[in-house]
């Protein structure tokens, strides 16, 4: 996988540059985003993690400019402000993700992966399908191994969200903001009671747990054999 | 060169003004009317004149000059016609009759002084308006009268005029002078005021007479802007207090931790505890951080402008759909009563995490076991948020106090939290323009949101 950060900051570059580059990723780096957007356009990324304050040319007008040049690489922007409406600002110019400094280093290599992998939007797709899990979108019904299992609409969307994500790391905050529109960490715990919830209801009666906690991190949906 | 300060208020420049103004359309209007008076005896004068030389010549035309002698004879004794004066003069210039002065013989009217008779200052010729008419070729009639009166009447008029005009002026000053005095002493008393304020003397304030007139009221609102700037400053004291105060303690804790751990920890494993410790310590005050961001940025207002129109009763019920799992897990029972079409013009974002830290809060500061209600009703056109649990409750005095920032009651100190989260609520609320208020759930606590619905 091949990613771009424009990052001026050199001790936050250096983080992301190390994070990377030991989980076997290749990165370019550079520091502003005029540079950025010469990059992104001349070689194929595939995610471009951008700073929204950088000098010559900000982060904001870097991303205008390549989706005006109908350049669709996806787009994380990082970002010291935690401003409200500057996450609505950064989506609007055509950023895909947005994450607020500072943050988790494995926060960040969860969304960059699921921009990465993040598969052509396509209303094609009907069924999912981990394991012996099926999941019909059009019926909205779930069963494992044949046998249907009833989900609450909230149950159903979280699983939907970690489907779609198999085998990729799914954090909490990726699931409080996807699943529960809530930009905001809540006192409670309901991710947690709701990933109990589903894996008792999609385990029941199996010893195969297909939803994998990931200590610190998040979840990970995988089917059995992927594991062995 | 400077005025007087006197000189220079504002009451006393409108004073002046209207006194120059009032000056002026006395002037005006006494001219008016003295030029129309004036024009109208003078015409009425005339038509004396000119009737009775007509008169007199008709009778010499039917009378010859015996009946024309005659008439003037009689009218001379008589002083009916109002005492004109008559002469005949001859068509070489001679005067055969009367004590007129010669005229030159020409038709029509002509000014002419005449010698003293007595009723005229000292030292000043009589004044004359003379009508002369041409009786026969060798005979002409003049016919005078005295107007000596009429031109005093001048005089008479212009000494009132200019008495009235010193009197106007001299009041419309004077009073200027009074009232200005009065209105500087007044704002002297509030330049003092703002003097010693500025000095630092912040609690001063500007005394009001209690008259309720526009200075009283003026100050009344000084007053009141001066005690809301002082609130503002003790706030904004408070919170820098607060916030160095707040995050001194964790990053005293954390500090401990490390050096503990630089002193004590043996293993890699034991060194990696201490680093997550302090990991979950910073994130923890990043959090407290973010969430006075948060509470800053609503509290400016800018989240107004994209207010829309929402659902309460949909967010409220999905959020408890959300808490369901937890509740029960705690062994509680969520009871909702929510009114359908409920919708207000706010921020969805918001109203979510303003219902999300009432719930929190209920099932953070109650035992488990304890049940939570959720009531959204519409009392008369007001949207109705309640959200109240069975816990202990808290006292009166402290109900209002846990809304602000940073409060922690002595009870819930220990717990993890920043004591924000009632804060932001607050601050939702009054973004929303909604009243909030914290009561007694008879046992426990109730919040209730009250806010402008839109169809109600």
């Amino acid at each position: 996988m091949k990613l771009l950060l424009v990052e001026d900051d050199a001790e936050t570059a250096a983080f992301v540059l190390r994070g990377f580059r030991e989980r076997g990723y290749a990165l370019d780096h550079v520091k502003n985003g005029r540079d950025g957007l010469y990059l992104a356009t001349e070689s194929i990324y595939d995610v471009l993690i951008v700073d929204r304050m950088l000098p010559v040319m900000d982060g904001l007008s870097m991303v205008k400019a390549l989706r005006s040049a109908n350049i669709a690489t996806p787009v994380l922007f990082l970002t010291t402000m935690s401003g409200i409406d500057d996450r609505v600002e950064g989506l609007d110019a055509g950023g895909d993700d947005y994450l607020v400094k500072p943050y988790a280093f494995s926060e960040l290599a969860a969304r960059v992966n699921a921009l990465a992998r993040r598969p052509p939007a396509s209303k094609e797709i009907t069924v999912l399908r981990v394991g012996d899990l099926e999941m019909n979108l059009l019926k909205r019904t779930v069963t494992r191994d044949g046998e249907v299992i009833d989900l609450q609409p909230r149950e159903f969307q979280l699983l939907e969200y970690l489907m779609r994500r198999a085998d990729q790391l799914v954090t909490r905050t990726m699931l409080l903001e996807g699943v529960w529109d809530f930009h905001f960490d809540p006192r409670t715990n309901i991710v947690e009671t709701h990933i109990s919830r589903l894996r008792s209801k999609i385990n029941q009666g199996r010893d195969k747990d297909l939803i994998h906690t990931v200590r610190g991190s998040g979840y990970c949906l995988r089917a059995p054999a992927a594991t062995s | 060169m400077r005025l007087p300060r006197l000189l220079r208020t504002t009451s006393f420049r409108l004073a002046a003004f209207f006194a120059l103004i009032f000056g002026a359309s006395t002037v005006i209007v006494g001219g008016f009317v003295y030029i129309n008076v004036k024009a109208a005896l003078e015409r009425q004068e005339r038509t004396r004149i000119q009737s009775d030389a007509l008169a007199l010549k008709g009778e010499f035309n039917s009378g010859g000059m015996r009946d024309l002698m005659d008439a003037i004879k009689e009218r001379e004794q008589n002083k009916l016609a109002g005492g004109l004066d008559y002469s005949l003069f001859s068509a070489n210039g001679k005067r055969l009759f009367g004590r007129l002065p010669v005229p030159k013989l020409r038709e029509g009217w002509r000014h002419m002084n005449g010698p003293p008779d007595g009723d005229e200052p000292p030292g000043q010729l009589e004044h004359l308006l003379v009508y002369s008419i041409r009786l026969s070729p060798d005979v002409w009639l003049s016919v005078g009268d005295d107007i000596g009166l009429l031109r005093r009447l001048d005089n008479t008029f212009l000494q009132v005029f200019v008495v009235g005009l010193i009197l106007v002026m001299t009041l419309a000053v004077s009073g200027g002078v009074a009232v200005s005095a009065g209105f500087l002493r007044r704002i002297d008393a509030i330049t003092r005021t703002a003097e010693a304020i500025i000095e630092g003397n912040i609690g001063k304030r500007v005394v009001r007479d209690g008259s309720g007139d526009d200075l009283d009221r003026l100050a009344a609102s000084l007053n009141r802007m001066l005690d809301r700037i002082g609130a503002l400053m003790d706030a904004l004291r408070n919170v820098s207090t607060d916030v160095a105060h707040d995050l001194r303690t964790p990053l005293g804790h954390l500090r401990q931790q490390l050096e503990d751990a630089r002193n004590r920890a043996r293993s890699t494993g034991e060194y990696a505890e201490a680093v997550d410790n302090a990991i979950a310590k910073i994130d923890s005050i990043l959090e407290t951080f973010a969430a006075i961001l948060r509470i800053a940025q609503i509290e400016s207002g800018s989240r107004k402008a994209g207010f829309q129109r929402i659902n309460l009763g949909e967010i409220v019920a999905g959020l408890v759909q959300s808490y369901s799992p937890t509740a029960e897990e705690q062994n509680r029972e969520i009871t909702t009563s929510i009114a359908p079409d409920i919708n207000i013009n706010g921020d969805r974002e918001l109203i979510v995490q303003l219902t999300v830290n009432l719930l929190d809060n209920a099932l953070r500061h109650t035992p488990p076991g304890t049940p939570i209600s959720i009531g959204l009703f519409d009392v008369a056109g007001v949207a109705t948020l309640e959200i109240a649990d069975r816990g202990g409750g808290v006292p009166e005095a402290e109900r209002e106090r846990i809304l602000e920032r940073f409060y922690r009651r002595e009870t819930s100190r220990t717990m993890p939290g920043n004591g924000l989260g009632l804060n932001l609520v607050s601050a939702v609320a009054g973004l929303h323009g909604a009243t909030l208020q914290v009561l007694d759930n008879m046992p426990g606590l109730k919040f209730r949101i009250a806010f402008f619905h839109l169809d109600g």
